[in-house]
């Protein structure tokens, strides 16, 4: 089942993310130069219209591109480390989690068996989940729903064990409390598959570019210099896009969160 | 006349573009950009999208909490490791397979169909694998028959059932409990004659008993007891001192679950000898030996149609990927078997088909379909939809294996309905399916 969206970059564009991460850059910055040049054929004469006659007008058109730079800037600058800093969230939950998983095995490992050896056996299943199912639904954005069901039958079988020694019931409560921590961090994890930054962000964002763009068709410079110079001022506009926009999903795209905690965790329960 | 002065053009003028010219190449810049950029926008296709074929989807149907959860999980790993072994050799008709696994918790009557309606109506599954009580098989078919669903069932059962949207990859029995009486009445067995019957009170052990009471019955011998103890029953008790009382030289254990575990403490309190009174279970398999003590059922036989001791290479390879798949110390049983080979059953059905379609995979395997299989090359029976399966009994080892004691000689084809227990009862889905005989009363709840 999709999982329901948090607002973000609509839905639609998440196809964007298939892309391998240099072509999707490509794409922006020749996205965003395109845009440039096109306006600098259709719409600038439109534009100029308005400083033709004006002496100084230059001057004036880079004033306020000086002032509008600023806040944009500051804009983009702060959005992108809220970007990056959710990226270093997601990878802290995911070390978490798999820190937590690893404990949690070592002390269901102490357990007598059939309920070690069961409880052992859901562990791995759900490592095993998570590395080969639930990691390519989050690329795809999609919370994935199975772990769940993993989870409580752990949850389920764990409760199931009453302690007979003060030994094991010392080993029961901190496996209890290992698992909360655990759930905790997995929750986390679920929650920034979808999260990012809210819609109405991106819609400033853009907005901002194009208004950045269009104060550089004002200018009154030759046609091929503004062509080159607006021309760079896009590509690193689309860049700075790109990446935003690549950051935003933690687990989505090639340079995305991978599941290496979980796997090196996998290759050790499967070791012993 | 003065010499030709070739003109000065200033530097300004040198590089002055025209506007005309500054059209044309922003014209051709913006072909150049749209004919990069058309597939992208159009299909995608160009910048490394991955292509992907539309996946089949499968519905997995086995409980993953509750009573029956270990049993079920280890049978819906066997399912999920055959189909990624179908998506590693290219998929089923060039599409990759995937899979719903919902948790219908052990809850038979209501959240099976429940689950099961969901994967058909919302998943759009092409077909179920699952179920492992009667009860739950039971309550499934039905809404598998609504959506024109095959439903792949892999536990052993009683028979006295033929549904036409359902392929039993379980022994029936005349596959696994005939043929376990037999060898208890042979020389090889004893012979032994005073047989006890012992079961969980429900559909299964009920039918079960009364089929072999039909055949004893047609040998001459009637059982020397008859008990029936409620699921998760845990005091055996007075079912012993009855096994006790009436002398019997053997038991035959339809017992379920959780109650093994106290039906064999009760049999070593007792000190029932297994070389005297043997116990042949029909439940219990590797899995469920994990949960008896060793010293308690060494000795004591299993009847099957697999076991993870079958001494061939295509079983050592199956436990072998299993287990680097699933953990070391993990165990492969019977239904585990019947649930993986079932799913290439399935392949192979569909591919003969060269389509989803119910119609014409029924079709395909009514022609016949047989597929490899870590027991022994697994065949659908197009007459009854049930597997013909290899008859094994096996003897309990104190590191919770088997060993073989006894095979049958040739696989057995399946009968749901034994003429000694079911007279007049027919199955042909390739001569229009079921013909009914007299109703035949089932003493118990069943």
């Amino acid at each position: 089942m999709d999982a329901p969206s948090l607002s973000l970059v609509p839905h639609d564009w998440f196809w964007l993310y298939d892309i391998p991460t240099h072509r999707l850059a490509m794409l922006f910055v020749a996205s965003f130069v395109a845009f440039y040049w096109f306006g600098c054929v259709f719409l600038r004469p439109i534009l100029r219209q308005f400083v033709k006659y004006n002496a100084g007008a230059n001057d004036i058109i880079g004033y306020v591109l000086s002032c509008f730079g600023v806040f944009y800037g500051l804009l983009l600058g702060l959005i992108a480390v809220t970007a990056y800093q959710n990226v270093a969230d997601a990878g802290a939950s995911v070390t978490r989690e798999a820190a937590a998983l690893s404990a949690l095995y070592e002390d269901v490992s102490r357990y007598p068996d059939p309920y070690g050896q069961n409880l052992r056996w859901l562990l791995r299943d759900y490592t095993r989940y998570v590395i080969r199912y639930a990691w390519p639904l989050q690329r795809r954005g999609i919370i994935p729903q199975e772990g769940t069901i993993r989870v409580d039958a752990f949850h389920e079988e764990l409760l199931d064990f009453q302690p007979g020694t003060p030994a094991q019931e010392i080993l029961h409560a901190e496996a209890l409390r290992q698992f909360n921590h655990f759930l905790e961090a997995r929750r986390t994890r679920l929650f920034t598959v979808t999260s990012g930054l809210p819609t109405s962000m991106w819609y400033v964002m853009f907005l901002g570019a194009i208004l950045t763009l269009a104060i550089c068709w004002l200018f009154e410079m030759r046609f091929v210099t503004q062509l080159v110079l607006g021309g760079i001022l896009a590509a690193y506009l689309g860049l700075m896009m790109f990446l935003i926009f690549d950051m935003n999903q933690p687990f989505r795209g090639d340079v995305s969160i991978p599941p290496d905690a979980f796997e090196s965790i996998f290759q050790r329960m499967n070791e012993e | 006349m003065k010499p030709a002065v070739p003109a000065i053009r200033s530097r300004e003028s040198q590089s002055r573009v025209t506007r005309r010219q500054s059209l044309g190449a922003g014209a051709a810049a913006t072909l150049a950009a749209a004919r990069t950029l058309a597939p992208v926008l159009f299909t995608g296709c160009s910048l490394g999208l991955p292509a992907r074929a539309r996946p089949i989807m499968l519905g997995l149907l086995h409980s993953q909490t509750g009573t029956l959860a270990i049993s079920e999980t280890s049978v819906r790993d066997a399912e999920i490791l055959a189909i990624e072994e179908i998506n590693a050799a290219g998929g089923v008709l060039g599409r990759p397979l995937e899979f719903r696994c919902p948790d219908p918790k052990s809850r038979a009557a209501d959240l099976f169909p429940k689950r099961a309606r969901h994967l058909c109506e919302e998943d759009g599954v092409a077909a179920l694998f699952g179920c492992w009580t009667s009860t739950s098989r039971k309550a499934v078919i039905p809404v598998c028959t609504e959506f024109d669903r095959l439903l792949f069932y892999p536990v052993q059962y009683e028979g006295n059932e033929s549904a036409s949207h359902c392929v039993y990859g379980g022994s029936v029995p005349n596959q696994q409990i005939l043929p376990a009486v037999d060898w208890l009445l042979s020389s090889a067995g004893g012979p032994r004659r005073r047989i006890f019957l012992v079961g969980s009170d429900y559909i299964f052990p009920r039918t079960a008993n009364f089929v072999v009471k039909k055949h004893l019955a047609a040998r001459g011998i009637e059982p020397v007891g008859e008990a029936y103890v409620p699921l998760g029953h845990r005091q055996f008790r007075g079912v012993v001192e009855m096994i006790g009382a009436s002398r019997a030289d053997a038991v035959l254990s339809t017992v379920n679950g959780d109650s093994n575990v106290a039906l064999f403490e009760e049999f070593a309190a007792a000190g029932i000898d297994p070389e005297k009174v043997p116990v042949i279970s029909t439940s219990i398999g590797e899995d469920e030996l994990r949960h008896l003590a060793p010293r308690e059922v060494a000795g004591h036989y299993a009847a099957s149609s697999y076991f993870q001791s079958v001494a061939t290479d295509p079983n050592r390879d199956w436990v072998g990927r299993f287990r680097r798949e699933f953990g070391y110390d993990r165990v492969t049983s019977d239904p585990m078997e019947a649930a993986s080979t079932l799913v290439h059953a399935w392949k192979a059905a569909v591919e003969r088909a060269g389509s989803l379609d119910t119609a014409a995979v029924r079709q395909a395997l009514s022609a016949g379909i047989e597929v490899p299989g870590p027991g022994g090359p697994f065949r659908i029976d197009p007459k009854t939809q049930h597997a013909v399966k290899r008859f094994r009994l096996g003897r309990i080892r104190l590191d919770r294996q088997f060993d073989i004691v006894h095979e049958s000689a040739a696989t057995i084809e399946p009968d749901p309905y034994p003429q000694s227990a079911f007279p007049g009862w027919k199955c042909d889905w390739t001569k229009g399916g079921l013909e009914q005989g007299p109703e035949v009363r089932i003493d118990g709840d069943v």
